[in-house]
């Protein structure tokens, strides 16, 4: 044991050394643009002129053979997955530097059904169908709200009212136009940090109080390069998209499962306006609906409006995705056909999400259960008595207090003790 | 709800449940009985529906029962029945170095207006950094599941008030929506501060276990008493400076090998 006084000292070191942080956190923060990097004029796009922003730098994805998969401004990590349009499934398995190199993995079945199924779709359900048969809304947030594009704002980020909230209108307005209803949250979240994303959550279960079937966080990427994500579809030049899915949310596959038919059913009405599916690190508030989804609409070196026509192209699908399309069709459209994977797998991907929640609850429980227990021998006596707590939470009290009541003597502290320890066998750990 | 498939409103309501049992066992864990750990999720619950706004504050200023009122509110209950000014400086140094760590890497290293998604390093989500840092802050101060939970929940308000700070400093708009808790049960405060108290226990006991236990020699004889009695905590001889531990939850095997756990 050390003694008091030289435990004195440490907390005294200890405090005076939390004194000074604490103080010099506060002064950095109230720094003038201290967590808002000031825009670069686009000319200093791709210098890295402060190592500490980093801007203009990103991470290139490249397979095999050294193709050029996918540029993204993020750091990209081993295990990172990447879906083509395609359906072609690349795992990310060395990162040096900001280049990565990606291993393809094999063709993804569900991807590859879904393609089939909504191909043979050829009159996309209407918006208003959705709105008539009052099968609820949509929600629409921005967790970056500076977010902005460079040629129609001038600057890549305006403090709190970024060019995002126009690309975010213009699916709101999309959808509204053809008669659904739409929560569109503008609530400011900057600046632009990852903690952003804890104060764009609080947005997000707001706006999940008007049970939406769909919530979407509109973003922007950061790539220098405009033409990456240019593209001309349906003869307008739009910049097309990336969905994003984070792969720390414990039902990640239920939300992934979603991207999919996202991705394929605005591809199939709108030549692959939907560039890929992303699934990194991260959560994304997508933990709060299985129908989350992070969309990044082109990058800062686009124009406003190509990013605005490209989420309007991949609006048209939402309608037909979220389960509209066994609603009845116009009679000159051929009958609905069956969801191939589309009815079984999506009903797969919340299956598997919840396997993964139920498994890891299960092992992460009897793996905590046998570290707090110590010994093997404890370890099964505290597994055979779970059952008993289920059924005894309030039971062995009850028993026991009869029994010391008999006795006369319900305010002994031994038997208080003993009734504490009894219940503490059972339904601790 | 109709629209979604049988599989998505089983999730929903499993990983709700999931969550809230979690919740439960967690503070159940501190100085709470089962039913208390029970009320207060249920305040949490219902508390997420009420926002209550602040129209004295700039900004459009608002809290949230559930998601800060009631967290915030069982930190301060702790902290008060910790006892020792030892016990106290602990936990507030947690939560004070628990929102130094999480503003420095979630707002100042993890920041960039053309870096997804904002940060170079951030390879953990921003809900998970807080527990995180909580958990471990708390456990190399006060080695406490009290402290970690206290450190958690203060530690993301403090971030909260820097944050207004900030805000205030860069002349936001009116408009700008500050909601603490506003997430309610899911908010940040509530996620960390129970996953703070998790971690500590799983950190802690896995430590000490690997470690064989406290170690007996040169410790103070009351302490070895109560680490090898099954006493339990009897109206004030709860004290957190002399023994300083929380016997609630030790049965008679674990109180031997125990020791520093609360």
């Amino acid at each position: 044991m050390v003694s008091r006084s030289r435990l004195r000292n440490r907390f005294w070191f200890l405090g005076g050394v939390l004194a000074v942080l604490a103080g010099a956190a506060l002064l950095i923060a109230l720094w003038p643009y201290s967590g808002q990097q000031p825009a670069p004029a686009a000319a200093e796009l791709s210098e890295n002129s402060s190592p500490d922003h980093l801007v203009g730098s990103f991470s290139t994805i490249v397979d095999e053979q050294g193709e050029v998969l996918s540029m993204m401004a993020r750091t990209v990590f081993a295990g990172d997955e990447l879906y083509t349009c395609e359906g072609r499934i690349y795992r990310i398995e060395n990162v040096e530097g900001d280049r990565a190199e990606a291993k393809f993995v094999g063709m993804d079945p569900q991807i590859v059904a879904y393609q089939e199924f909504y191909a043979e779709q050829s009159v996309p359900v209407s918006t208003a169908e959705l709105a008539q048969q009052g099968k609820g809304s949509l929600a629409v947030y921005h967790t970056h709200t500076d977010e902005s594009y460079v040629p129609s704002d001038g600057k890549e980020s305006i403090p709190f009212k970024g060019g995002i909230y126009q690309v975010g209108k213009a699916m709101v307005d999309k959808l509204k136009g053809k008669g659904a209803q739409v929560h569109y949250d503008e609530t400011p979240h900057d600046p632009h940090d990852n903690n952003a994303y804890t104060r764009s959550r609080r947005t997000a279960v707001n706006l999940l109080k008007n049970k939406p079937a769909a919530i979407f966080d509109v973003h922007r990427d950061g790539v220098p390069d405009p033409n990456y994500y240019r593209a001309t579809i349906d003869g307008q030049n739009v910049a097309r998209l990336r969905l994003v899915v984070g792969r720390e949310n414990p039902g990640m596959s239920a939300n992934m499962d979603f991207a999919r038919r996202m991705m394929t059913a605005a591809n199939n009405l709108h030549g692959n306006v939907v560039k890929e599916i992303f699934v990194g690190k991260g959560d994304y508030n997508q933990d709060l609906m299985p129908t989350a989804l992070l969309i990044e609409a082109g990058t800062h070196t686009n124009t406003k409006e190509e990013a605005a026509r490209g989420i309007a192209m991949f609006t048209e699908a939402l309608p037909t995705v979220l389960g509209l399309s066994a609603a009845p069709v116009a009679p000159a459209a051929p009958a609905t056909p069956e969801e191939p994977g589309a009815g079984r797998a999506a009903g797969r991907g919340p299956w598997k999400a919840l396997g993964w929640i139920l498994g890891v609850t299960i092992i992460g429980g009897l793996a905590f259960l046998l570290v707090s227990s110590g010994s093997w021998e404890n370890f099964k006596r505290r597994l055979t008595g779970f059952g008993s707590e289920l059924t005894s939470f309030m039971g062995p009290g009850k028993i026991l207090r009869k029994v010391f009541r008999k006795q006369g003597d319900t305010n002994n502290p031994e038997a208080n003790a003993i009734l504490r320890e009894e219940k503490d066998d059972l339904t601790k750990d | 709800m109709e629209r979604f498939p049988v599989g998505i409103i089983i999730l929903i309501i499993v990983s709700i449940l999931i969550y809230l049992g979690l919740a439960q066992r967690a503070l159940d864990r501190m100085r709470l009985s089962d039913r208390g750990a029970l009320v207060v999720i249920a305040a949490i619950i219902l508390g997420s529906f009420i926002n209550i706004p602040l129209p004295f504050l700039p900004f459009t200023t608002s809290v949230n029962v559930g998601g800060a009122l009631v967290p915030v509110g069982l930190a301060v209950y702790l902290l008060k029945r910790a006892g020792t000014a030892r016990e106290w400086a602990r936990a507030l140094g947690g939560a004070v170095l628990t929102a130094v760590v999480v503003y420095v890497v979630g707002s100042l290293i993890n920041t960039g207006t053309t870096i997804e998604p904002a940060g170079r390093y951030a390879f953990i989500d921003a809900i998970y950094l807080y527990p995180l840092v909580g958990g471990i802050v708390a456990y190399l101060i006060g080695r406490s599941r009290r402290a970690a939970f206290i450190a958690a929940t203060l530690g993301v308000l403090l971030v909260d008030v820097f944050h207004y700070f900030w805000l205030l400093n860069q002349g936001a708009p009116q408009n700008y929506a500050v909601a603490v808790g506003g997430a309610g049960a899911f908010d940040t405060i509530v996620l960390a501060g129970i996953f703070a108290i998790l971690l500590a226990e799983l950190v802690g006991e896995s430590l000490e276990r690997l470690a064989g236990g406290p170690r007996a020699e040169g410790r103070p004889l009351e302490l070895l008493k109560a680490l090898k009695k099954p006493e339990l905590n009897r109206p004030g001889e709860q004290g957190e400076g002399s023994t300083g531990r929380d016997r609630n939850n030790v049965d008679e095997k674990k109180a031997g090998e125990l020791g520093e756990q609360e």
